[in-house]
């Protein structure tokens, strides 16, 4: 029998996964501040005996897509977006310091700041634990200022800086939770460059359109890997009526 | 089966819940006092196939490895506490808070709620309740020959009662929290303390940050009907895409099993 039907299945095989990768995004075309992931193939040459006829593939990450998302507005001061690159450290859930571009910002009873999903945020030392206020106000650089409980606008207070980073998006990588994480495990030092606005969210930077096409395009792939292997199954089975003894 | 069904099921949920909370939103666009939810989303955990980081050969690494992503997840639904608009309707016991604070409320088993809507009426027995006839914590009762009621910015309520002239019959305090976004829905305009909303703290209106408060004013849902309906669209669209991965996954596995 031909071996040329396992190359039709890596190739279908392939297909399923990068379309399980396109259906990732779309599932979070709404995400605040989702990356989208890449997908791409790696061929893979099976040597063997004779002529090196069978190149078989295989799906491999292709790491995320760094580009921006679309900035919306809503109106409301704990949410932040941050404009151009940069990234929003927090404490992640196993305590490694985590690079974020959602920045749905909520306070718990204890006066920490957390994001929409319960990470501390990081301040300049650690994360950012805030008094009883009246008014708070994150700056353009990530300055926290802060009117006390039971004082004016005239003593608004300076108390700390959310870190905001900008490592170079090949020392990211996104780990098993969706957070950023530095590749080499080191700790990313501030940026003082990076600027955030509040009042905003930032979108998911999945490109819609990119991704349906990619699934069709998929799709049709698929086909062809499966209509190859009926092929072959067809000349298997007229091999084996050419050897029946009449 | 095919993973990119079950993943794009999760973006269906997920839809569906934005879908819900918008047309609840919608649905109270009236309501006084209405804060609007939002919904939050999250990536879920990642399923690492191949190791990024790992060596390829002795002196070379993977530059990303194969990180299967399995969908999306409603991590919750925040309530925003931003001010809705104050409408004036010149009856002496509406009440609107202008700023930050809630009216505490006593519930029917003694426990306390809270609420922005400030459409105050008189019980039988002179007293001030909420729409649903609940007490307001501490009572206030109103003397039954009063002829004019004011409430002061600060809380403070006199009445013109005959014979007597002005006097002072109570104040109304308001109360806070740390984080509001975390108070429990209730229903009926109440939200109820949770640990994650942190205590209540009394204060008197206009103090401690507390807003003040307007007589003969109701506090508007803070609901949005344009970015809700934007919302809606986009809801919709995202919706579509997810379902038509669905059938996409589904042909292909159509496909499969009619051809082999």
């Amino acid at each position: 029998m031909d071996k040329a039907l396992y190359t039709g299945m890596s190739g279908a095989m392939r297909s399923m996964q990068a379309q399980a990768i396109h259906a990732h995004n779309l599932a979070n075309a709404t995400t605040t501040g989702f990356r989208a992931d890449l997908a791409q193939a790696v061929a893979m040459q099976v040597s063997g005996d004779g002529l090196d006829t069978r190149v078989l593939t295989r799906a491999a990450g292709a790491g995320t897509d760094f580009s921006q998302g679309v900035l919306q507005e809503t109106g409301n001061g704990l949410d932040l977006a941050i404009k151009g690159e940069g990234w929003i450290a927090v404490q992640a859930a196993d305590g490694r310091e985590a690079y974020t571009r959602a920045g749905n910002l909520e306070i718990n009873p204890f006066g920490e700041l957390l994001t929409g999903n319960g990470l501390p945020v990081l301040g300049n030392s650690g994360p950012v634990s805030l008094p009883p206020f009246e008014q708070m106000e994150i700056g353009l650089d990530g300055i926290i200022s802060v009117q006390e409980l039971g004082q004016g606008a005239e003593v608004m207070a300076t108390l700390d800086r959310i870190k905001l980073v900008n490592p170079a998006n090949a020392d990211l990588e996104k780990g098993a939770d969706g957070l950023f994480y530095r590749r080499d495990g080191l700790i990313e030092p501030a940026a003082a460059e990076v600027r955030v606005v509040t009042g905003y969210l930032e979108g998911s930077n999945v490109n819609i359109v990119d991704a349906m096409v990619e699934m069709i395009s998929l799709t049709r792939n698929y086909e062809m890997n499966i209509t190859l292997m009926q092929t072959l199954q067809e000349n298997s089975e007229v091999s084996a009526q050419l050897l029946q003894v009449q | 089966m095919h993973a990119a069904l079950y993943i794009s099921k999760t973006g269906l949920s997920a839809q569906d819940n934005r879908l819900t909370t918008i047309s609840n939103n919608l649905a109270n666009v009236a309501t006084n006092g209405f804060k609007r939810d939002r919904v939050a989303f999250e990536d879920l955990l990642y399923q690492i196939q191949r190791q990024p980081g790992a060596s390829s050969t002795q002196d070379t690494e993977l530059p990303s490895g194969l990180q299967l992503g399995t969908g999306v997840r409603t991590v919750g639904t925040q309530k925003i506490f931003t001010q809705g608009a104050l409408q004036t309707t010149t009856e002496a016991l509406d009440v609107a808070i202008n700023g930050r604070g809630f009216f505490e409320i006593q519930m029917p088993d003694g426990t306390s709620a809270y609420t922005r809507d400030g459409q105050f009426q008189l019980s039988a027995d002179g007293e001030l309740v909420t729409t649903l006839g609940l007490l307001l914590e501490p009572g206030i009762n109103i003397p039954e020959n009063a002829s004019t009621v004011t409430i002061g910015t600060d809380g403070v309520i006199t009445a013109v009662v005959s014979g007597t002239g002005t006097v002072n019959i109570g104040t109304l305090n308001l109360v806070d929290f740390i984080n509001p976004s975390g108070l429990e829905a209730l229903g009926g305009n109440l939200y109820a303390e949770t640990i994650s909303s942190g205590n209540p703290q009394q204060n008197t209106p206009g103090q401690n940050g507390m807003g003040t408060l307007v007589q003969g004013a109701l506090e508007n849902s803070n609901v949005d009907v344009v970015e809700e309906l934007v919302d809606m669209i986009t809801t919709q669209r995202a919706y579509e895409m997810n379902s038509r991965v669905i059938s996409t996954a589904d042909q292909m596995l159509q496909f499969i099993t009619q051809n082999l």
